[in-house]
Formats: C-alpha cells, structure tokens, sequence
C-alpha cells in the first residue's frame, strides 16, 4: 500500500516535469523522499497502478506478502500497547506499560530510527479493544504491538491485527484458545490458563486435600475459561465439583450468590477473575456461612490491590503467581522501576516482567529484519517481522529464557501458588 | 344530536369496550403462564431440597438489608416525581458523591483514631457529613439542570437528569480517580461481623453493619412519613403535589417547597450512600447508578409518586433479587433480569404499581 503510494506519488511529481518540459530530458529523477511527503496519504493509489519502467529509482527493494512499512527518514517507528489504563483494572495497564517503557529505554533506536511506544487504553473491554485495534492497523508506521491485556478483548483484536499484519506479543492474555485460531501474528509470553488450571486442580486435590470444590467466575473470557479447565481438571483427577457459580463483576454486594454457594456445602471455592471482585467475594464469605472455605484465586486475583481491599478477610486465602527468577537483570529492573515510578515493582500487578519481554522480543526482531534503504527511509517487511518474533529462540529475558512455540506460546516461567500470612503473599508450600 | 351519530358513538364504545377484555384476557394469559413456569421450578428445586432452611434464611436477610437501601433511594425518586412528575434521574449519583463524603470523614476519624473511641459519634458525623453533602448536590441540581427548564416539555429535564448523572459520574472520577475504596469502619462496627442465629442447625450470621443499615432506613421511612403528613413543610408539599397553580394562590412559595423537596431526597441519597458503604465496604465511582438504576424500578414497582409504595417496592425487589436466582434455580449473573420481570409481571396486573393510585388526566 505505501509502496504503491509512494510510486505514485513519484509518477505524479514525474508527469508535473513531463508536463512543464521546460527541463531538459536528462533531469535526474527526484528522490522518493520528498514525494512521499507530497502525497497525501488520504488519497489511496489506483489498484491498477504497476510499477512501470519509469526513470524513478525503485522506492522500495525490500518486498513481503503482508506488505513493508516504510518509516521515511526523521519519523519514528511505532509500537503500540492497548489494555485498561483507566477503570477497575487499570493497575494491570499501567503496571504492564511501564515495564515495556523500561525494555524501550535499554533499546530506543533500531538502526537509527527512533522507537515510539503509542499507549491507548481499553478498559479491558472487547468492543473498545476492537476500536483501539481498528485505530492502531489504520497507522502506517505501527509495526508491532504488546498486547492485549486482557483474553476478552485480544480475541476481539486478533482478527483485525491479522488483517494489518501486525505482530502481537501479549504480556498477559493468558485464555488457552488463544493459540489455538491459527494465528500468524499473535504470540504470548504469558502461561496460558490451561496450564493455570490444571496446575490449580493438581496442588488443591494433592497438597490441599480437598474433594468438593465449587467454581465461581465472572463470566469474563478469562475467568470462565480458567474455571471451566480446572473442574475439568479436577474432576479428571477424581475430585468433585459440586456446582459453579457465576456473579456479575463490578459489583458490592454478593453475599446472595455465595450463601447459594454455602448451600452446596464446598470445603473450597475456586475463583477465576479479576482482584476488586475476588476481594469482595472474600469478605462477605464468612457471614455467609462459609467460614472454614478456603478460597482460592488465580494470577488475575494476585497484587496488592486485592490485600488492600480485603483486609483481613484475604488471610489464608490463595492466588497463582508466575515466579520471576533472580537475576542480576531482573535487580536492576526492580531499582529502575522503582526510581522512575516511585512504586515498588509487583504492587500494582505481577506483569511488568511481561510487559518487559514482550517489548524486548519485538524489539530484537525489528533489529533483524528492518533494512535501511537508499533514500535513508527504513523498511519493515511486516510478515518476516511477524516470522521473526515467532522464531524467538533462547532469548534472555527477565521473565526466563524465551523461546517460542510454532503457535505463538512462548512462557519461560511456571507458575506457583501464593497465600495470604499475616497480610501479605508469601508462597505456599 | 342525530341519529347516526349517536349510533357510531355507541359503536366506538362497544369497539373499546371489546378491546380491553381482549387485553386483559392477553395480560392475565401471559402473567399466569409466568407465574406456572415460576412455580414449576421452584417446585422442582424444593424436590431436589437444594437449598437447606439456613440457606433461605440467609438469601431473605440479604435481600431484607439490600431491599432497605433501595427503600431509601427510590423515596427520593418517589418525591421528586410527586411534586414535579420528572424522574431525576442523577439521583443514585447523588448517593455516590454521599458515599464518598462519608468515606473522607471515616477515613479522617480512623487516622486520628477517634472512631475507635468514640465510634457512635464517629458513625452519626459521618452520617451528617454524606447526608449535608448529598443534600448540597441535590439542591444545586435543581438550581441548575432542573429549574431553568420548569416550564419545558416533559422529556426536557429528563434528558438534563441523564446529563447530570453521566456529569455527575464523570466529576467523581477525576476528582477521586477510578480505583475502588474500602471504608474503613470502626472497630465496634467491623464489617461482616454480627450475631449468630441458629436455623435449623447452621449457624446464620445477622451483621451489625446489615442491621444498622435496616434500622436506620426504617428511621429515615418513618420520618419522613410524618415530616410529609404532620408538618407544615409537609402540608405545603402535599399541595403543590395536588396542583401548583392553586398552591401559589394559596400563599404557598413553590419554588421553595421543590428546593426543600430535592433537599430532602439528597439527605435520603446520602444517607444510603453512607449505609451502602458502611455494609458493603467497597465505594468508587459508578456504585450509585446500579442502585439508582434498581430503586427506580423499585419506585415503579410500588407506584410512582407514592411513599408507602416506594418502601414496599424497595424490599420486595431486595427480596426479589436475592430469592430468585435460587428459587428458579438459574445463576445470580441473571439475578437484574429476574428484577425485571418481577417489575413487568407486576405491572402486567397492577399498570400503577402496588399502591399507585390510578393517575389523574393532567398528571400522566
């Protein structure tokens, strides 16, 4: 598309010489450069237009099916994030995009270019991350994306990056169908909920020793999902799953679902969804007639946000968390974080190191394929990007040392289960 | 007067006459085949004995103390609509901006550690704090979304109350930002703590936050009940509900008496934004439409412009909300929906509502 433009933009500057003819025959072509930004970029190019055996020098020696974004000299290139940074779950956003600001500041320039991170937020929502999807695809110089955040709405955005030929690493969308639509442009260095759950099933039938569970969940992509597999789970492993439950997040007041809950006479409540939900359901459990239930939550229920609003109600009370390992990189970014953001690393959510990654591995993907061309503009074949980015292999990054599946998964880390002591997470043994 | 018209006035009659049987034969049809399949699935979870006698109990205290707080809003929707037949609808934003103004004041005392010395009065000037709040906001509503437009088409102020409550919503979150508080109550009044009752053998757990909340709202029902019918306020209330033209004649300043009316629905809101926050512990800066959303239905439900009727219809839809899901045996994610229906079932057989009068001509 751009390439067309750009030829056709250099045939018209041509033809205006051509029409002037007061220059002699042998003016050098101009440089595509200025041309490029002569054209409107509004206009689109005829489709009919082909390359004919004009005197211009060829725009363009790199080529790819999904097409190159050129980012002419002196603009920079553009990586997107899209999530909630405002709302009830803003804390995943904002905490996920200061740890892909963090990865840019180790890597600002692919050869020269400068690296631009455009954040938008989504609230977490399908339809809004469609739109934002929408926005970033109709940005020529957008060439990879650290997102989406949530299940839900990186479902939604998939279809519409695909179509761009965008590539997508996400930091946190951890829904196991993920991976599973064939996709060429979505990645993930998230554990998926597959695991997740099945994990969960295990250390509850084996190290809890519970039989009757009942699942509860928000009805989210997310938390439905990660129910669904761990009572599958769990009844895989001879356990029993008396019911679930599901409530309506964003809600004060559940103390009706969960007495229905106690009715059914659990020894444990699983819970998929998000921590402001989590952190409700857990302090109206004991009038209820829950006392004794142990609770047990997921990554999405993991943080600071979650034991602030439960109080003392979140004792004893479990959550899965992917451990980062202790590096002398993963020190550094903590102290980093720290200065630049005033917050301690892992208070708004456990994802920074996600985002970290996800950033990294676009950013080392974008140094191997981007080219520097004759009229100092830079291509970026968007398909080899996208290849690239999937052919990630033994990459060092904070969360583990990376390399991608042939479906896009590509988690170093295991997970592990936190519980609440004396108000705070420690881990479970 | 001749013949064939008389005749075709006959006809006309005789036609509508004829419809609304038909009508009613249509709505006492589809309320009877709701009410069958109502009573089809609870008969089947009561076979099934799903649910123990503790577990209703619990599931009717639930729905008693929210029910009471939906009592509270929808007085405030029920008086406003009594005296100016608009339904204000940034009203559950007026209890959201009274629970945050009780929040600040909780929070102050818990830091200074006065309420845990004195939680009673910390409690009572918390209450004062959301109530004087809510009630400025009610009043400077009128000022400014409602009065200018008095004499303005009906659908008028109810587009400037939308406006208000999405302005309303929107200032709450840039002023106190998006992320969700947690009141922080006195230790005599911990949340989820309370007397335990034995139903059949399980412990039912009653919390002093949910009986505060029922009292209280009972207090506030009850006062205002004698605040409209014995006082002079009251009385001029009640006349410029009646008919505003004649109450002016009749030395009754109108203007006045709506301020006074939308001051006292604020005092109401915020009081339910402070109970709200106080049981359910969790406040930012959506909590209010929901429960604004629910007390207008709950308003509806027992007939709009009615008192009695505004209280009976918030506890029924309390009930309603928490005993549905479990007696139909559906998940309580449809809990809302069975609200609905519960509304649209009842004004199927009562177009009024529970107590509504029916309206008179210049009043619908």
């Amino acid at each position: 598309m751009k390439r067309r433009m750009l030829l056709f933009g250099t045939l018209l500057v041509i033809a205006g010489l051509l029409l002037s003819s007061c220059a002699p025959a042998a003016t050098p072509a101009p440089t595509a450069a200025p041309a490029t930004e002569a054209a409107p970029t509004a206009t689109p190019a005829p489709a009919q237009e082909e390359p004919t055996a004009t005197p211009a020098q060829p725009a363009a020696q790199v080529t790819d099916e999904w097409g190159v974004a050129i980012i002419p000299a002196g603009k920079t290139i553009k990586i997107g994030l899209a999530g909630p940074l405002t709302g009830d779950y803003a804390n995943f956003g904002i905490d996920i995009s200061r740890g892909a600001e963090l990865a840019l500041e180790e890597h600002p320039e692919i050869k020269g270019f400068k690296v631009e991170f455009v954040t938008q937020d989504t609230q977490g929502s399908p339809e809004q991350g469609a739109a934002v999807a929408n926005k970033f695809a109709s940005d020529p110089q957008m060439v990879g994306i650290v997102g989406h955040i949530f299940s839900g709405e990186t479902e939604a955005s998939i279809p519409i990056y695909e179509k761009a030929g965008i590539v997508m690493v996400s930091p946190s969308a951890t829904n196991p169908t993920l991976t599973e639509l064939g996709s060429k442009v979505f990645n993930r260095v998230a554990f998926t909920d597959k695991m997740q759950g099945e994990f969960a099933a295990k250390y509850i039938y084996e190290k809890l020793g519970v039989r009757k569970v009942v699942t509860m969940h928000d009805g989210g992509a997310y938390g439905q999902g990660l129910a669904n597999v761990m009572a599958e789970a769990f009844k895989a492993l001879g356990g029993e799953v008396l019911g679930t439950q599901a409530i309506t997040p964003g809600e004060t007041d559940y103390s009706a679902p969960l007495a229905a809950v106690a009715a059914l006479g659990p020894e444990l409540i699983y819970f998929g969804g998000y921590d402001t939900d989590a952190a409700v359901l857990v302090s109206q459990m004991e009038p209820a007639g829950l006392k004794g239930v142990i609770f047990f939550g997921c990554d999405g229920t993991y943080g600071e946000n979650y034991l602030k609003l439960a109080g003392k109600a979140a004792e004893g009370t479990y959550s899965t968390y992917v451990p980062i390992p202790e590096s002398e990189a993963f020190e550094k970014f903590r102290a980093r974080y720290k200065e630049r953001y005033g917050d301690e690393q892992g208070k708004l959510s456990p994802f920074s190191p996600h985002g970290h990654d996800a950033m990294a591995i676009i950013l080392a993907a974008l140094e191997k394929v981007a080219v520097v061309q004759a009229d100092g503009s830079l291509a970026i074949p968007r398909k080899a990007l996208a290849d690239a980015v999937r052919a990630t292999k033994d990459f060092p990054g904070l969360t583990g040392t990376i390399t991608c599946s042939e479906v896009g998964e590509c988690a170093a880390a295991s997970i592990q289960f936190m519980v609440v002591k004396d108000g705070k997470w420690v881990v479970a043994e | 007067m001749n013949v064939a018209a008389e005749s075709s006035k006959w006809r006309t009659a005789r036609v509508k006459e004829r419809k609304v049987s038909l009508g009613l034969l249509l709505r006492l049809g589809i309320g009877l085949l709701v009410l069958a399949f109502f009573a089809y699935r609870f008969y089947g979870v009561l076979a099934r004995q799903a649910y123990g006698a503790e577990t209703w109990a619990r599931l009717a205290i639930s729905g008693l103390i929210i029910g009471s707080v939906y009592a509270v809003i929808a007085l405030g929707y029920t008086l406003v609509y009594g005296i100016l037949f608009m339904i204000n609808f940034a009203h559950g934003e007026v209890m959201m901006i009274g629970a945050f103004a009780g929040y600040f004041v909780l929070e102050a005392f818990a830091a200074s550690g006065f309420s845990a010395r004195q939680p009673v009065l910390a409690i009572l000037i918390t209450f004062l704090a959301g109530m004087t709040v809510s009630m400025l906001v009610g009043i400077s509503l009128e000022r400014i979304a409602y009065r200018p437009l008095r004499g303005a088409p009906r659908l008028v102020p109810l587009i400037s109350a939308i406006g208000a409550s999405i302005f309303l919503q929107n200032a709450a979150q840039l002023m106190f930002g998006s992320m969700r508080r947690t009141y922080s109550n006195p230790p005599a009044l911990e949340r989820n703590v309370g007397w335990v009752l034995d139903v059949a053998g399980k412990p039912v757990s009653i919390t002093y936050t949910g009986v505060l909340t029922f009292a209280f709202s009972v207090v506030l029902m009850i006062g205002l009940y004698l605040l409209v019918q014995r006082t002079r306020l009251g009385r001029a209330m009640r006349a410029v509900a009646e008919n505003k033209e004649a109450a002016a004649l009749m030395g009754v300043d109108v203007d006045r008496v709506i301020a006074n009316t939308f001051a006292i629905s604020g005092v109401l809101a915020g009081a339910a934004g402070v109970m709200w926050g106080l049981h359910n512990g969790i406040i930012y800066h959506y909590v209010g439409f929901i429960p604004g959303l629910k007390a207008f239905t709950a308003a509806v439900l027992g007939g709009i412009g009615n008192i009695p009727g505004a209280m009976l219809g918030g506890i029924v839809l309390g009930i309603a909300e928490s005993l549905a899901p479990a007696v139909l045996d559906i998940p309580f994610q449809l809990k809302d929906v069975l609200a609905f229906a519960v509304l649209v079932l009842v004004l199927i057989f009562r177009p009024t509502g529970i107590l509504g009068e029916v309206l008179a001509e210049e009043k619908v």
